[in-house]
Formats: structure tokens, C-alpha cells, sequence
């Protein structure tokens, strides 16, 4: 409990620090519990997410670093590795492949790079990997698009 | 062992099972985001429970056993194992065992190392390996760690240093010793250090690792660590004895327990010594090394134990 509470203290200096070279990552700490994190992440460029800002819910173990924090979407996303409805990430980092060597902020980057590279053979969104695996990447872009646009973007007027 | 992960492994197989059926039920009902239906959380809990399960068997690290102990298991067993234990009896006269939970060839270094400070006081040996560590210290911040990532990883392991030196206000009994490896929050800091100290080792060697990996994996060097080194649960190959044992500097004597015999028939128990390289480090300063083995361990394919010489 204490060294995680530490741990997520000196994480949270360093997102201070970070803040101004790493624009594409909006890290929040809950102001009552160091636990709950919240970040605001921009859509790579030149994928069906671009232009949109996804909302990622953190919360941490007691045992973190030992063990990984659980993130999910905030933000409807149609991706082949994010439950549709729940938000949560079919990432390895985030199961058996998390060591202590992740942060938050580098966790987060993972995320982005899932959202530019998805794994159709790992499917949480069954809908999203099938448009991908059967190779239709129009069908896949546009769906993705029109989500991007309904819940990840700012409405308009 | 094989049959206690047998059965392990069928119980999880039933279980995956279950949750299948359980994963298909709840898809076509669930329709609320709350945090009690997120799946992951599932998994972890089941695992979790899976680990505390595996606990009650037997401790990170188990108590001295008599090498009879040993050959007890294999009682109905194969005859050339049997006749390898009596070899292994002329030379050691116990084993303690650790728990088959992926970390056990960490946990053994841990324990089998602070041990013999312990027992020989070797305040040379000591300030040796400070020094090794605080050179690994600098490996990992050349190859672009964070240093709060590790940081309190390696304190930890230092505290367990100095606490096994007798004659300070923190020094520890050997009673004391076994308590802490076998205290999660010590005990799996002090292996995640070591996993840090690996990674570091095989990153910042990685052509001299590279054939290795390749051989064992298919992987590259980066993604190797990333994905068996670094992970908790993740077990050790050569690969991650050697690269610890040159990094720290100690040697390391491992006993090969198997089926295998000479084809003349004779049995006899191989062993391997991991010397650590005192070759090429990082800003070529020579890496002092103790080069005779300060711990022998027993490897069982699968699964390494400590053994106590006679």
C-alpha cells in the first residue's frame, strides 16, 4: 500500500514534467484518491481516430507496481481490441506481459499505438476484427470514423 | 511437482471452461459500464485466487529438507533418477525447495545469496556486488529506463544487503531472513530487482545474446525482455542465469536432475557452472567477480530448488 501510494507520487511528478513535451497525453490523478486516474488521449493521425479525444479510466491496485493497473475506454471506440460496450483493452501489458518498468504515461502510449495498429486475432469487438480480418478496411475505416465522430469529438454549434 | 501442475493446469482448463460459458451468458445481457462487470477485474481476482490457492502448498521459500526428502518423491519413480539422488547425496546433504510460481530461479538467487552473506560475513563480497549494482543502476539509465521505475527495487534488495551484516541496528537472524523471502512485499521486490538487473544485462549485451534468444524464442532481444524477463511469473532459461550471474558477478553452480544417461549405461549427474564473464562492461572498468559457485541449485526440468552441500 505504501510503496504503491509512492510510487504513484513519483509517477505523478513526472506527468508534471512531461506534460509540456508529450501533447497527444492528458494525465489527471483523482484529487481525493491517488488510485483514479483519468486521461484524455488524441486518435493517431492518419487512422479512423484521428481528430477524436478518448477518455481512458485508470484505477490501481493496492499491489501496483507489482501488478498492472486496470484502464478502459470512457469513450465509445469501434476497435477490434476494445469491448464495445465495457471500454475495456485486449492489451498484453495490461495482463501477463505487465512489469513495473510501465508507467501510467507509457501505458497510455501503448494504448495509442494499439489504436494505430489493431490486433484482428485478438478480438474483443468481434464486429470491428471481422470487417479487418475478412480484409474489408474501408468498412472497418468507416465505421470507426463515424464513431470517432459521434462520441469522440466535440459537437458542433 | 509434474503432478501437482497437472492437476493445476486441469483445474484451470475447467475453469477457462466456466468462465466461457459464464462470458457467453453475460454478453447477451450485459448492458451497464459499471466497474463490478469489467471482466479484467474477473481475471485478475481468479488469478489472484489461483496464487493464494497455490500458497498454502508450500512458501516462496520452503524450510531445509534432508536430500531423503527428495528421493521420497521419486520412491515409484525412474530408476535413473534414483540412482542420480544417491549420487547427489555423496555431495549435498539438503535441498529447500521454492515454489513453482514462474519466479523460482530468482527466488532461489535471492535467498541462496543473502544466505551466505549471512553465514560468512564477507564485507569484501558485499561492497563487491554494491558496486556491481550500482554499475546495473547505470546500464538501465543508458538504455532510457526511467529511474523511479526501479529505483525502489533496487533499495530494497540493498536493505536486505545490509541486514543480513551482522552488528547494526537492522541486522536480521536467519529466522528473519526466511520471514522476509517469504513476505510478498519483500520477497517479490527483491525478484523484480533482479529482473530489472537481467533485462539490463541482456539489452546492454544484446549481441552477445541475440543467438541465444533467437535459438530459444524467435524473438528479438528488446521484445525477449519485454516479454520473458521483465514480467513477473515468467520463468528463467539460461539466457536469464547467465545474464544475472555476469551482471552481478556471482557465480552460480546448477545441478541438471533428468532422465538422461551416458550410453555406456553409468549414470551420472551434470552439472553446469555459470562463471560470470569478466570480459567487456560498460565503461571498461573490469567488473570484480567471485569465481567459485556460492550456491548450487537443483534444476528439475521445469523448476530450480537450492541444495546444501555436505
Amino acid at each position: 500500500m505504501q510503496a504503491s501510494r509512492a510510487r504513484l507520487f513519483k509517477e505523478y511528478k513526472e506527468v508534471q514534467r512531461e506534460k509540456a513535451i508529450d501533447s497527444d497525453i492528458q494525465l489527471v490523478c483523482d484529487d481525493s484518491n491517488i488510485f483514479k486516474w483519468t486521461a484524455l488521449i488524441k486518435g493517431p493521425s492518419e487512422t479512423p481516430f484521428e481528430g477524436g479525444v478518448f477518455q481512458l479510466a485508470f484505477s490501481v491496485p493496492e499491489q501496483y507496481p507489482l501488478q498492472p493497473p486496470q484502464v478502459r475506454f470512457l469513450t465509445k471506440i469501434f476497435h477490434p481490441n476494445v469491448h464495445f460496450k465495457t471500454g475495456e483493452i485486449c492489451l498484453d501489458i495490461l495482463k501477463n506481459a505487465w512489469s513495473p518498468a510501465w508507467t501510467l504515461q507509457s501505458v497510455c502510449r501503448a494504448i495509442i499505438a494499439l489504436m494505430a495498429h489493431p490486433e484482428a486475432d485478438s478480438p474483443l469487438n468481434c464486429d470491428s476484427g471481422n470487417l479487418l480480418r475478412s480484409g474489408d478496411l474501408r468498412g472497418y475505416q468507416s465505421m470507426a470514423r463515424m464513431y470517432t465522430r459521434l462520441a469522440a469529438m466535440p459537437k458542433k454549434g | 511437482m509434474g503432478n501437482n501442475e497437472k492437476v493445476a493446469v486441469a483445474e484451470e482448463e475447467k475453469k477457462s471452461v466456466n468462465e466461457v460459458v459464464e462470458v457467453a451468458i453475460e454478453t447477451s445481457y450485459v448492458d451497464n459500464d459499471d466497474w463490478a462487470t469489467y471482466r479484467d477485474d474477473e481475471v485478475m481476482q481468479q488469478h489472484n485466487a489461483i496464487q493464494a490457492e497455490e500458497a498454502h502448498k508450500l512458501p516462496f521459500v520452503g524450510d531445509k529438507e534432508p536430500l531423503s526428502a527428495l528421493a521420497a518423491e521419486y520412491q515409484s519413480g525412474s530408476p535413473i533418477i534414483q540412482e542420480k539422488i544417491k549420487l547427489l547425496g555423496q555431495s549435498f546433504s539438503a535441498i529447500r525447495r521454492t515454489r513453482g510460481d514462474g519466479n523460482c530461479f530468482f527466488r532461489c538467487f535471492m535467498f541462496a545469496y543473502l544466505e551466505h552473506i549471512l553465514e560468512s560475513q564477507d564485507k569484501a563480497e558485499v561492497d563487491r556486488i554494491k558496486a556491481n549494482v550500482e554499475q546495473c543502476k547505470k546500464t538501465l539509465q543508458n538504455l532510457g529506463y526511467a529511474e523511479f521505475t526501479f529505483e525502489d527495487f533496487f533499495a530494497l534488495f540493498l536493505e536486505q544487503l545490509e541486514s543480513v551484516m551482522q552488528g547494526n541496528e537492522t541486522s536480521i537472524s536467519h529466522d528473519e531472513l526466511l520471514t522476509r523471502s517469504r513476505d510478498q512485499s519483500v520477497s517479490d521486490y527483491v525478484v523484480m530487482f533482479f529482473r530489472f538487473v537481467t533485462s539490463g544485462e541482456v539489452r546492454r549485451r544484446a549481441e552477445f545474446f541475440e543467438p541465444f534468444i533467437l535459438g530459444l524464442s524467435n524473438m528479438t532481444v528488446e521484445k525477449f525482455c519485454k516479454a520473458s524477463v521483465e514480467p513477473m511469473g515468467e520463468e528463467s532459461d539460461h539466457v536469464h542465469i547467465t545474464a544475472l550471474s555476469d551482471a552481478l558477478g556471482v557465480a552460480i553452480r546448477v545441478m541438471y536432475l533428468d532422465r538422461s544417461s551416458c550410453d555406456t549405461g553409468s549414470v551420472s549427474v551434470n552439472h553446469h557452472d555459470f562463471v560470470p564473464s569478466i570480459s567487456d562492461s560498460p565503461n571498461g572498468t573490469t567488473n570484480a567477480v567471485a569465481a567459485k559457485p556460492v550456491m548450487t541449485l537443483l534444476y528439475r526440468p521445469g523448476h530450480y530448488d537450492i541444495l546444501y552441500s555436505k
